[in-house]
């Protein structure tokens, strides 16, 4: 065990934000796979290549289109949100949603296509993209340094999310939208128009991806290239699992969860080495889950015969 | 819609069949290599398509994993993604201890099975109480450690005294074949089996000219291990899953309560469920150790995990015979793409791109549409169209039996040939 570490607050406080700076980025991939499970309990595998694929949009329209960073995120997020839709009533409404197999097929075939098809157009050549937030740090303490990235990155993600749960629970599209998570044929029978609720859920969740994306991607030590989103995406889905599939506020929790393992355990416990960052994350995972097996906050499903 | 021969079950038209069949299989897997002992080229358009022994040995090693990823998800159906993994651990057991305690490359399997099936139980055991989806991204994050596994320098191995790294020679990856080839015995009479069919007229011309090389030689040789390995294997997962062990995972399959409630060991058999699995990915690194000679990790990450998921859907869930063109997809898909270098419509620059993955996603999603039980399915449904297969009492009452209409859902009932699908 380091005990410099424990013994040094500096030190300790250092750690604890890299750990939030990278649980930010990851609570804001996990939403968006939360939002989708709420809506079809499905897990869409493409959600980082998505992701990637709307940040991408954002650098072309901010690069080539010449529009103003903002705007071109903005943009893109609509872009997304219209591709998610289609691919959704393409793609995914025609299976059926209690079968999991098939569907996760169909989005595991969505990631090897966005990626390649990201790859083709714009190669694998990194290129750097815009700062959106304001550099420097915002707090420093000896070699403790949170940075205006971490603070505006963990503002965004509180933001994300309250705006969503804000949504879900405040708004005629949200009830809906509950309605169907909760019960597919009720509320098929009390008039809700299904199929577009579960392509709302669907757009919905590639813009709050597009978004994450776009923030892990302008931290300046960063650059955009078409795999950027694969390994977040096995830390996203971690923090997601961990958080309780079903629970937007647990994707929060989360996301900050693993990206303190990831950083912040891994450095107690010097016994644990760098590489094993993922390991450990995966291994907190299993624990939690085979205490609780629909995570920290999700809901215990019952199942009939 | 009626076949246009039938064949009553039992009969001898029905053995003649079975035997051409057998036989135009078996004489494919032998004869394929001595005609593909150097390089076959195939020219469609203006790309040319080469085939290598490499290819076609590869290829067996990727049946068997392919196998393995059936017996949980298709026969068992628990969705987990993760056998790349145990595929990994094989193939760094086997190049290890040839490596560095030169043993012979098959015998190694005496250890890469106990490790690998005992290491899956391991995984099994919390696959116990998570499920579907959960254990799929579980399964999925495993996938993806390997690579950082084999980079451990902190953690030492008892007995060797060497840290993983060490062992694994890190992110180099480790070389087996400059240290310890494969060598051809001198009793195999090549050249004699060579001139041979290259005796027979007409065909003869395609089997080259001349002797083999001891290159080829021990190519071949290489095969031939690979595919008794590989044999071996589907005849014990054939048995295994004829037997009550597999009637008892099909009903996990169907219903886990179900099949507790009529007295399935669920911890018991799910647990050897993931340890069989388990077995045969690390059978499966160790078949691909002993081809390649050389084993990286960043070739067992992900990218491998989803190669295991294109077998499985592009040969079939629950067919054997799926795994066998499973195999054979994860090794020429991307190879072919690679040599694709020109299409009709298709911007230059755009196939020298990451070809092969769009290819394998398309075909992920083009086969769930419409062939979901995979090609071997559909290659029955096509073959049912002009023999049929009747049972002798069926055949008597003059009735016949529709061929399969629709397809099968991926996870429901087997097809009702499943039976017949395991070779007997």
């Amino acid at each position: 065990m380091d005990f410099d570490l424990l013994t040094s607050p500096e030190l300790l406080l250092a750690r604890i934000f890299d750990g939030l700076n990278a649980g930010a980025v990851y609570a804001l991939v996990a939403v968006a796979l939360v939002l989708i499970f709420k809506a079809t309990t499905l897990i869409n595998f493409a959600q980082g290549e998505m992701a990637m694929f709307g940040a991408f949009l954002a650098y072309i329209g901010w690069s080539e289109w010449g529009l103003p960073m903002w705007i071109a995120v903005v943009v893109a997020m609509i872009l997304s949100a219209l591709g998610a839709a289609a691919i959704e009533r393409t793609l995914i409404r025609p299976f059926d949603p209690s079968d999991h197999l098939p569907l996760v097929i169909v989005t595991l075939g969505l990631l090897l296509i966005i990626g390649a098809v990201a790859g083709m157009i714009w190669k694998f050549d990194p290129r750097p993209f815009p700062e959106l937030f304001p550099s420097g740090s915002a707090f420093r303490l000896g070699i403790a340094n949170l940075r205006w990235y971490t603070v505006f990155t963990l503002a965004a993600a509180v933001a994300m999310m309250a705006l969503l749960q804000f949504l879900l629970s405040r708004t005629k599209i949200g009830l809906a939208f509950r309605a169907v998570s909760s019960n597919l044929e009720s509320s098929e029978l009390v008039g809700i128009r299904v199929g577009p609720t579960l392509q709302f859920g669907w757009a919905l969740a590639a813009a709050a991806g597009t978004f994450g994306a776009v923030i892990f991607v302008a931290d300046p030590v960063r650059q955009i290239e078409p795999s950027i989103m694969l390994s977040v995406l096995i830390f996203a889905s971690a923090a997601a699992a961990l958080g309780g599939l079903d629970s937007l506020w647990g994707a929060l929790v989360g996301g900050l969860i693993v990206g303190q393992v990831q950083t912040l355990l891994v450095n107690v416990f010097t016994f644990i080495p760098n590489e094993m960052a993922l390991a450990a994350a995966v291994f907190v995972l299993l624990v939690v889950l085979v205490a609780k097996p629909s995570g920290l906050f999700g809901t215990a499903r019952v199942e009939r015969v | 819609m009626s076949a246009r021969w039938t064949i009553v079950q039992g009969s001898p038209q029905h053995r003649i069949y079975r035997w051409v069949g057998w036989g135009s299989f078996v004489a494919a897997v032998l004869l394929i290599p001595l005609i593909v002992a150097d390089v076959a080229v195939i020219n469609i358009g203006s790309n040319s398509y080469k085939f290598t022994m490499s290819q076609l040995t590869l290829a067996t090693s990727w049946a068997v994993a392919v196998l393995g990823v059936q017996v949980i998800v298709g026969y068992t159906g628990q969705l987990t993604l993760g056998n790349s993994f145990f595929a990994g651990v094989g193939a760094y057991l086997t190049a290890i201890l040839v490596a560095d305690y030169h043993w012979s490359y098959v015998s190694t399997l005496v250890v890469v099975l106990p490790i690998t099936f005992l290491l899956g139980m391991a995984i099994g055991l919390p696959a116990l109480r998570i499920r579907g989806l959960y254990l799929a991204l579980v399964t999925i994050s495993i996938a993806a450690l390997l690579p950082s596994f084999a980079k451990l320098d902190t953690i030492s191995i008892p007995f060797t005294g060497k840290t993983i790294s060490e062992l694994t020679n890190g992110s180099n990856g480790k070389d087996i074949k400059s240290i310890s080839k494969i060598k051809s015995p001198d009793w195999i009479p090549w050249d004699g089996i060579a001139g041979f069919f290259q005796g027979i007229p007409v065909v003869g011309k395609f089997f080259g000219e001349g002797g083999l090389s001891a290159r080829q030689e021990d190519t071949l040789y290489k095969y031939l291990i690979m595919l008794a390995i590989a044999v071996i294997a589907f005849w014990l997962v054939r048995n295994l899953l004829n037997s009550r062990v597999g009637r008892a995972l099909q009903a996990i399959r169907d219903n886990e309560t179900s099949a507790a409630v009529s007295g399935v060991d669920l911890a018991l058999y799910k647990t050897l469920a993931f340890g069989v699995s388990a077995a045969l990915a690390g059978v499966a690194g160790t078949m691909y150790a002993i081809d390649i000679g050389f084993v990286n990790s960043d070739d067992f990450g992900l990218f491998l995990a989803v190669n295991f998921v294109v077998g499985l859907v592009v040969g079939g869930v629950i067919n054997m015979w799926g795994a066998v063109v499973g195999g054979l997809a994860i090794v020429l898909i991307p190879s072919m793409a690679r040599s694709t270098q020109s299409v009709p419509l298709v911007k230059q620059s755009w196939l020298q791109g990451p070809v092969g993955p769009f290819v394998q996603g398309v075909l992920l999603i083009l086969l769930t549409f419409v062939l979901p039980g995979g090609i071997v399915y559909g290659i029955r449904r096509l073959r049912a169209r002009f023999v049929q297969v009747v049972p002798p009492e069926l055949a008597a009452k003059g009735e016949m039996e529709e061929p399969p209409e629709d397809y099968i859902p991926l996870m429901e009932e087997p097809p009702p040939e499943l039976s017949e699908s395991v070779p007997d």
